[in-house]
């Protein structure tokens, strides 16, 4: 008896399973910031598909506020649950496509036209994919983003700003820290890696270039110039730290640390540590004390970013497939974008914001913030992605952050020559390209 | 976490019980194969229809419920075998079968899903179990009938439906209480535990996930842990140590704490001695997560306790409690006394209501001796906790090997060894979390879950033996 | 130093010395607790004037984030306020306690079910169930987690409340230890004479047995009741991160300080949510601790 009441119980399961199958109403993940914004656009875009189709919008909309860092992440471990569109950062597309691909191609013309006239050319490159020998585009973007300088302005000029030999001479005579990184991950020290020489604007790093793995270079002598001299910033007494566990906007409150890299979304907690003392613009140059191989000591480099688009995907065999394109044509416009900058800080994915969107003009510290962002597009690269692993290949992966940072910090005095430094990038060039250390 | 076991399980170790075992199930085989001939032989025509249609044998003998619930557990089971009906995309039912096997063979592409393999293993695993229910269903509905035959042969009327339900409430009453639970046990432990054993033998991990297949790939993940580079050949050692060193220490300062800290309590001429206890149950109350994220921001290398230190002079640069790359054992240490903070309130309770119990008979014959209260403090109060809490010591070994939010919440961690994620203060409890639910490793995760089951499984065969070992003792001296 | 509460009839010898050496040691002793008092209360003392923490820099914004100093340069229940008007956690307070007062019906009578039944009842299968059960606890629990979320996924179960219901009480019928090492004490002689009445065994249970185990009863319930509360770990994979109007308290405010890319500025309210959390538990906990000390005692003791 009691084996048959367990198997009547597990028929009634196994029942239930079968008669059931939800319908949950059409749903898009935006970033938790600007949620409010776009339920009310949805909103908007039901009364225009009233306007021009003369009947109602047939499906409820629903907009979710997510975490658009881990989104992609959350969507892969479920998909079926997933979003029917959903916001993710342009590398996460290896991951998403991988195999037979959890996204669904943009073939709309309209749209794949209007990503072609409004995006900038980096984020052209970087929503592409190839799946089963074809390639196509997977995503449309609507924001971008990069890194910019945060700093107090109580110890550092606006001129001392623009270098960072002018912050450490700041630092040495307030006796700070200079600088404090957001993180140890590659993303936080990648200003020296993806620095560009400012006169002619060109670098030898090569990461992972027009989505082929083999395109990876991070031996150049520029690049061990680079390294050596951020090696210096970083040992220097007053130089750059890693984040202590206390996180660096207690370091910049404490003024232990008088200026911080990061993005859009560090500005809240960046405005609460420093108050009016904050200030923000591009990221500073720096100026090589020592050459190496071609490379002369006095060349001056202009600090890089990754430069990145947040992207609307679709989710493949969705079931309100037929009306995403049409919904992203609108969620993408120009008029959307420039409306999404004013109501949540969203800086626009178009190409032409900078000249044509009259909020840019404002004077205020958000202007400021998305102006030195713009700016920085011009030093930028988008941040690699990989076709085959959850990874952004294996630029995050593998512990190369953790190899490059022990240069910067000359870690047990082991990275104190060119001949060390460059036998630690080869390690790393190798992991970069293959996955694996060297032999 | 209190882990009891029957007195008679204790006697025979592993190994002898698996020999039993497969001696046992060759006779048990033959045994029952006689068995099932011979009742088919000797059952009426009923019983003998119901090997062939269930229930039957119970509608012969006018049991329609029972009969006819056989009845459609059967067809219901035929019908989903044969119809195998697709949950979430996946076929449920005899596809399964093949499907556990291959896992998949559908690439997918473009604008078509590929096979899901992990639904497909999930999905065999269940169907497996459903078949043995079912053969356990069948072989009920023959000695049903075959009950009812013998109570016609004994002159009595076959049990009716009320009999049936009144027995459920007496001598069966613990059939009763026991479906709910077990029905949720195999749900939701039994089956899943399954399914993760049996992941530990795929290359499900983050590069075979969502729209790409995984595959069978016999003992690989466990012969990395002996070869290769990747991360659980480095850092299974290390963590390992760690791990076994955490929980020696994390039990014996608690341990250690909580008796003295219950001796304190209940100190003849401490008064308020609810006041102090509650005062240390505080921290069992509140929620881990915010005492221990408390922990960690007071403990910041720019938190509030440096601040202090430094403005006492007691320091000139902020010690980085949790997070000293440079040496682990600062954090390692931090840890284990903060985990001093949570764990001696919960010893100091348990030794509380033994230091209340300790049998005055012991102390009279100590007094007839001419003890002093020291001596008796020591040579009575003492060794009787130990003796009393000695189970108890071992448990909470055990539990501290899988003790997650302490590191968890307090370092995640940290610091990290450059290159792994596992950090030097990861438990193999902490690291299979990260790779599993962060990384989407799941394979790795598997087998370190495995591992780490062998090592609890271990210690605890060894706590059984030790508390059957003072049992047999008979009784403290 | 230390010494016994128990007391020797005979009195030493030495009475004088005696006397003052005891002053000593019990001056000690409160001193000892007092100390440990002051270090035990000390991180619950700060979350709660974090939480009371209204700072603004010279900008005028909140400053959320951890400070090094421990008295705030301004009080204020803002926190509290922005936390109850500003983000979910209504809501999920609402939820945790929807699906703790579920959890701990059920998972108190499939507990009391199945330890009544090792203890009491003697049928075939119960050695095996004991040692399963036994085998099954020592698996790491979130090793299977995320085949229960395909589980729950394939009974369309997934991103639900009742799902977690289920989750946190079906696990309940293998912790039957501590609730079985009570029945046990309960003398066989008292069933066995209830049964020469002709009573059934259910009767036993609910009019004999049931009555005798009030204290055991309240330490299931309220270790079942306390559970949802502070989970962050199940909660978080089975209800889903993009959830956040399902949430419960504990995974809310895990991802109010926790994720990539959060806003740091927000500790002052997080500790805010912590003290609402922390209340209701606190109390509830200690007004019953009478019971929870018997279950401890019980369970940890008696082999």
């Amino acid at each position: 008896m009691k084996k048959l009441l367990m198997v009547m119980a597990l028929f009634l399961v196994a029942l239930v399973t079968v008669g059931c199958s939800g319908k949950g109403p059409l749903t898009i993940w935006v970033g938790s910031e600007s949620e409010a914004f776009y339920t009310q656009k949805m909103e908007e875009y039901k009364a225009l598909y009233l306007e021009e189709k003369g009947e109602e919008f047939p499906h409820d909309i629903r907009v979710v506020g997510v975490d658009t860092g881990t989104a992609a992440g959350t969507f892969l471990d479920d998909s079926d649950a997933g979003a029917d569109i959903f916001t993710a950062a342009h590398d996460n597309l290896g991951k998403l496509i991988a195999g037979a691909s959890a996204v669904a191609p943009v073939q709309n013309q309209a749209l794949l036209a209007q990503i072609q006239n409004d995006n900038p050319e980096t984020f052209l490159q970087v929503i592409k994919g190839t799946v089963g020998g074809t390639e196509y585009t997977f995503a449309v973007p609507y924001v971008a983003q990069a890194l910019v300088l945060y700093y107090n302005k109580q110890f550092i000029t606006e001129t001392q700003a623009q270098t960072w030999e002018g912050i450490l001479e700041a630092a040495v005579a307030n006796n700070k820290q200079a600088l404090s990184l957001a993180g140890t991950d590659g993303f936080n020290n990648s200003f020296i890696l993806l620095a560009t020489e400012a006169e002619t604007g060109n670098t030898s790093l090569r990461l992972y270039e027009n989505g082929i793995q083999e395109n990876t270079y991070g031996t150049g002598d520029d690049t061990i110039a680079k390294l050596k001299w951020g090696q210096y910033f970083f040992t220097h007494a007053n130089g750059a730290r890693r984040p202590s566990d206390s996180g660096w906007e207690v370091e910049l409150k404490n003024e232990i640390s008088i200026a911080f890299i990061g993005g859009a979304w560090h500005f809240s907690a960046a405005k609460a540590a420093l108050g009016d003392d904050l200030a923000i613009t591009i990221l500073p140059t720096f100026e090589l004390i020592d050459g190496y191989g071609e490379v002369e000591a006095g060349t001056v480099f202009q600090s890089g970013t990754f430069a990145d688009t947040k992207a609307f995907f679709m989710k493949k065999n969705s079931r309100y497939a037929e009306y995403l394109e049409d919904i992203l044509l609108f969620l993408t416009s120009k008029d959307v974008q420039e409306e999404s900058f004013v109501a949540a800080q969203n800086l626009p994915a178009y190409k032409n914001a900078a000249d044509e969107f009259a909020a840019f003009q404002e004077n205020t510290l958000e202007a400021k913030l998305a102006a030195a962002q713009v700016r920085m597009f011009e030093f930028g690269i988008p941040q690699p992605f990989g076709f085959q692993t959850r990874y952004n290949t294996y630029y995050y992966s593998k512990g190369t952050p953790d190899l490059i940072l022990e240069i910067l910090e000359n870690n047990g005095g082991n990275f104190g020559t060119d001949a060390q430094i460059l036998a630690q990038m080869q390690i790393v060039e190798t992991i970069w390209k293959t996955g694996n250390r060297p032999a | 976490m209190e882990q009891k076991i029957e007195k008679e399980d204790k006697k025979s170790g592993f190994l002898t019980r698996l020999l039993t075992f497969f001696k046992t199930l060759g006779l048990t085989i033959k045994t029952r194969c006689l068995k099932f001939y011979n009742r088919f032989k000797e059952g009426s025509t009923g019983t003998k229809l119901s090997h062939v249609i269930m229930g039957s044998g119970n509608i012969y003998h006018k049991q329609y419920l029972k009969g006819f619930v056989y009845l459609i557990l059967q067809v219901g089971f035929f019908a989903l075998f044969i119809i195998s009906p697709e949950v979430n995309g996946t076929p449920l039912g005899l596809k399964s079968i093949v499907n556990f096997f291959t896992l998949g063979t559908e690439p997918g592409d473009i604008f078509n899903p590929a096979d899901n393999s992990m639904l497909m293993l999930l999905f065999g695993v269940i169907v497996f179990g459903l078949i043995g229910m079912f053969l356990a269903a069948y072989n009920s509905n023959i000695k049903s009938s075959l009950k009812a035959d013998n109570d016609i042969k004994a002159g009595k009327k076959p049990t009716s439906l009320k009999e049936d339900i009144a027995s459920l409430l007496d001598e069966r009453f613990h059939v009763a209480l026991l479906t709910p639970a077990i029905i949720g046990i195999i749900t939701f432990t039994v089956l899943p535990t399954i399914f993760m054993i049996l992941i530990a033998f795929t290359n499900f991990d983050s590069e075979h996930q969502g729209q790409v297949l995984f595959n069978w790939v016999g003992f690989a993940n466990f012969l990395d842990i002996f070869s290769g580079t990747g991360e659980i050949s480095v850092r299974f050692l290390p963590v390992l140590s760690w791990t076994l060193i955490w929980a020696f220490f994390a039990t014996s300062t608690n341990y250690i704490g909580g008796i003295l800290l219950a001796i304190l309590i209940n100190k003849k001429g401490v008064k308020l001695k609810k006041m102090w206890r509650t005062i240390f149950i505080l921290t069992i109350a509140l929620p881990q997560f915010i005492s221990l994220l408390a922990m960690r921001n007071l403990l910041s290398t720019y938190g509030p306790i440096n601040s202090t230190l430094m403005s006492l002079g007691l320091t000139d640069a902020p010690i980085q409690f949790l997070a000293n790359a440079a040496n682990p054992w600062t954090a390692r240490i931090t840890i284990i006394v903060i985990n001093i903070w949570i764990g001696v309130p919960y010893t100091m309770l348990m030794t509380s209501g033994i230091l209340m119990n300790v049998p005055s008979e012991l102390y009279e014959a100590a007094q007839i001796d001419g003890a002093t209260k020291r001596q008796a403090f020591f040579n009575i109060t003492i060794p009787y906790i130990l003796f009393i809490t000695t189970p108890y010591l071992i448990t909470s070994f055990i539990g501290n090997i899988t003790s997650f939010n302490v590191i968890y919440l307090l370092t995640g961690g940290a610091p990290g060894v450059p290159g792994y994620k596992a950090g030097e203060t990861d438990l193999l409890v902490t690291w299979l979390y990260k790779l599993t639910i962060d990384e989407s490793e799941y394979n790795i995760g598997s087998v370190i879950a495995i591992i780490t089951f062998i090592i609890t499984a271990t210690a605890t065969l060894l706590s059984y033996r030790r508390s059957k070992a003072y049992k047999e003792e008979d009784a403290f001296q | 130093m230390i010494n016994t509460n128990v007391s020797i009839a005979k009195k030493p010898k030495k009475f004088k010395s005696a006397k003052a050496s005891r002053n000593i040691s019990l001056v000690l002793s409160y001193l000892t607790l007092v100390v440990l008092t002051i270090i035990w209360l000390y991180p619950i003392l700060w979350i709660i004037l974090s939480s009371l923490r209204v700072e603004y820099n010279n900008a005028g914004d909140l400053i959320g984030i951890v400070v090094s100093h421990y008295i705030p340069k301004g009080f204020g229940f803002d926190n509290f306020v922005n936390l109850f008007t500003n983000t979910l956690f209504p809501r999920w307070f609402l939820n945790t306690l929807l699906v703790s007062s579920v959890t701990f019906v059920l998972s108190t009578l499939l507990t009391l079910s199945v330890a009544y039944v090792m203890s009491k009842l003697k049928f075939s299968a119960r050695k095996k169930f004991l040692n399963i059960a036994i085998i099954l606890g020592l698996f790491p629990g979130f090793m299977s987690m995320i085949a229960i979320y395909y589980i729950l996924k394939a009974l369309q179960l997934t991103q639900t409340l009742f799902a977690l219901m289920l989750v946190y009480s079906a696990g309940a019928g293998l912790g039957f230890y501590v609730a079985k090492g009570f029945f046990d004490i309960i003398p066989n002689s008292l069933l066995e004479s209830a049964r020469l009445d002709g009573a059934t065994n259910s009767q036993i249970f609910a009019k004999i047995v049931l009555p005798l185990s009030k204290p055991i009863i309240i330490y299931t319930a309220l270790l079942a009741f306390i559970g949802p509360w502070m989970d962050f770990i199940f909660a978080r994979v089975i209800l889903g991160e993009t959830n956040r109007e399902l949430h419960t308290v504990a995974v809310g405010l895990y991802y109010m300080v926790y994720g990539e890319r959060v806003d740091s500025n927000v500790f002052t309210l997080f500790a805010a949510g912590c003290v609402v959390v922390a209340i209701p538990i606190v109390t509830l906990f200690l007004s019953m601790q009478r019971y929870y000390i018997e279950g401890v005692t019980a369970g940890a003791v008696k082999g």
